[in-house]
């Protein structure tokens, strides 16, 4: 019986811009409801302080990184330790950069209008997150393998 | 150690529990309303990623990290990047003084979560205020 | 052998139960050898008791479940000869402490020289009852078994398991138990941890303490029938022991076995844990999302 597919989702953290939040919460509703069944959200944090389970699964299987703003933290960490991502997320592309590196947003002070962002940045992810479901995604649906030649287990 | 410029408070954010959202809440309500003037937060992913950009400021510069479970990603990370780590807070620690508390999940926190958080944003601003204090 | 004890009350002064460990203390020292240790002091100062602590037996009095001497004493790396929590021997003796006055009452005095009387004929009776120490080897190699992120370790050997998710690891007469590496999985961040009583002679499937976290309060439920004759009071005060380590630093309790022959039956090897172990994997993956 082949396993279903699972792929991590690693949002950013950005605790220091809106973009952050806005990519927390995105990504923990595809979690919770869009795509409970296969989305894994991987711990950025846990991830860069040396993870093991984290980084093993972003290594084996599918990616997609959500990242607040340009920086692009979610992305630089995955290929870091666990290899190329399949697809990354924007968020200051959909909300705009002064937008998403305005003020750190905290959720008690969330609108309907940080919400609706929210409910953008899903449409997104679940784009690219049912493109790498159906095969059409960058390296589709096939476990990656490791791709960190240099033998690390930080 | 000069304490002219703020103090860095950095929290782990872990998406996987309540707790990481409690050190990130908690860390926000330090520096944006209890201590703004002597607290600042980063981006702990920025730092770690290791650009020059987001390291000026912040290597040996006073730090206080705030974890929400024993993993401790942020102390870890802090310490990697060369953060001075004046106290490293840990969200169960209070936790643990709440038995039977239902503070919430990893995407929104009940009252009571957010009461705990307030506690934990408390004994932050008091460090802060005792790390200034120190330096000078 | 010893004729003098070390008496560690919590001398908690907001609950009647805590009054009452100040009282127990007073009368197990009165005319005798025993020496109490004042826990305000000894959290400031460690020269003044850590002697005393360290070269007697120690009894510890808690007044209620937050066990506040009982953690004191893991902080000081202290042995627990026994302990006594006044709250649950009061439930035990149908005694309602009552919660309107911190005076000590007729009945509460009652209580405490009832309970000082125990601890004494324990002391008559086995003066250091020093459990004898057994090594119990760490797991050589663990079974693993992965889903999505998680991965779930079980003793290769030397184990045996219950289907409530606790474990048993017997050197000759003498048991280990503790909770497996998925429950605590489950659990998540252990926050508290409520021993089973020293000298408890429990039942297999009898309750033998529970573990809280901020998700759910589980109850080990004991895998043999045994006496307790040693708790991990690391736990006491870093529980999450349970959570780095389940089967070796995370260990809950060990137990002189009574009828292990006959009861090992209805437990598990690790082959068998292994297969119920999956289902529950994808039984809780299927739950969570249905949540």
């Amino acid at each position: 019986m082949a396993e279903e597919l699972k792929i991590g989702v690693v949002s950013c953290s950005g605790e220091d811009c809106s973009g952050g939040t806005i990519s927390r919460l995105a990504t923990r509703k595809m979690m919770d409801s869009i795509r409970p069944d296969n989305t894994v959200t991987i711990c950025l944090p846990l991830f860069l302080a040396g993870g093991q389970e984290e980084r093993a699964f972003a290594k084996e299987y599918p990616t997609i990184a959500v990242d607040g703003c340009k920086r692009a933290c979610a992305k630089q960490a995955t290929e870091k330790y666990s290899g190329k991502v399949n697809s990354v997320v924007f968020v200051s592309d959909l909300i705009g950069d002064e937008v998403a590196e305005g003020p750190a947003l905290s959720t008690r002070d969330l609108t309907a209008e940080h919400q609706a962002m929210v409910d953008k940045v899903v449409v997104e992810i679940t784009k690219k997150f049912d493109a790498i479901m159906n095969g059409k995604g960058k390296e589709a649906t096939a476990p990656k393998g490791s791709s960190c030649g240099c033998g690390c287990n930080c | 150690m000069s304490t002219n410029k703020k103090i860095n408070v950095l929290a782990c954010s872990g998406m996987g529990k309540v707790y990481g959202l409690m050190a990130r809440e908690a860390v926000l309500h330090t520096v944006k309303h209890l201590c703004p003037e002597q607290a600042k937060t980063l981006c702990l992913a920025y730092i770690v990623t290791g650009e020059e950009e987001a390291l000026a400021g912040f290597d040996h510069q006073p730090c206080i990290t705030v974890d929400g479970c024993p993993a401790m990603c942020s102390a870890k990370s802090v310490a990697a990047m060369g953060g001075d780590i004046q106290e490293e807070l840990k969200v169960l620690d209070i936790m643990k003084l709440h038995k039977g508390a239902k503070p919430g999940t990893a995407t929104e926190l009940t009252p009571e979560g957010w009461a705990i958080t307030e506690e934990i944003a408390a004994k932050i601003a008091d460090r802060v205020e005792e790390i200034q204090k120190e330096g000078k | 052998m010893s004729d003098k004890y070390a008496v560690l009350p919590c001398n908690g002064l907001d609950k009647c139960a805590g009054q009452m460990t100040k009282e127990i203390a007073l009368l197990l020292c009165e005319g005798t050898q025993n020496e109490i240790i004042c826990p305000v002091f000894y959290r400031v100062a460690d020269a003044r008791y850590d002697k005393i602590a360290k070269e007697n037996p120690l009894l510890v009095l808690d007044g209620c479940g937050t066990r506040c001497a009982s953690k004191l004493a893991g902080e000081k790396g202290l042995k627990i000869f026994r302990k006594m929590t006044v709250t649950e021997e009061a439930q035990k003796r149908g005694v309602t402490l009552p919660t309107d006055t911190l005076r000590l009452g007729d009945e509460e005095i009652a209580l405490c020289t009832a309970l000082e009387d125990e601890l004494s004929k324990e002391e008559i009776a086995a003066p250091v009852q020093v459990v004898q120490k057994v090594e119990f080897p760490a797991p050589a190699e663990y079974l693993i078994h992965k889903k999505d992120k998680f991965i779930f370790r079980v003793p290769a050997a030397g184990f045996y398991f219950s289907e409530n998710d606790c474990w048993l690891q017997v050197i000759g007469n003498r048991a280990r138990i503790g909770i497996t590496d998925f429950m605590q999985q489950s659990l998540s961040d252990i926050m508290f941890f409520t021993p089973p009583p020293i000298g408890a002679e429990l039942e297999q499937f009898d309750e033998a303490g529970n573990v809280e976290s901020g998700k759910a309060v589980f109850e080990l439920v004991c895998p043999v029938s045994g006496k307790v004759v040693a708790v991990n009071t690391e736990l006491l005060t870093a529980p999450e022991r349970i959570n780095e380590n389940p089967y070796e630093q995370g260990w809950v309790a060990e137990l002189e076995l009574t009828n292990f022959d006959e009861e090992k039956d209805f437990l598990l090897n690790t082959e068998e844990y292994m297969k119920i172990l999956k289902k529950k994997v994808d039984e809780f993956h299927v739950n969570k999302q249905k949540n």
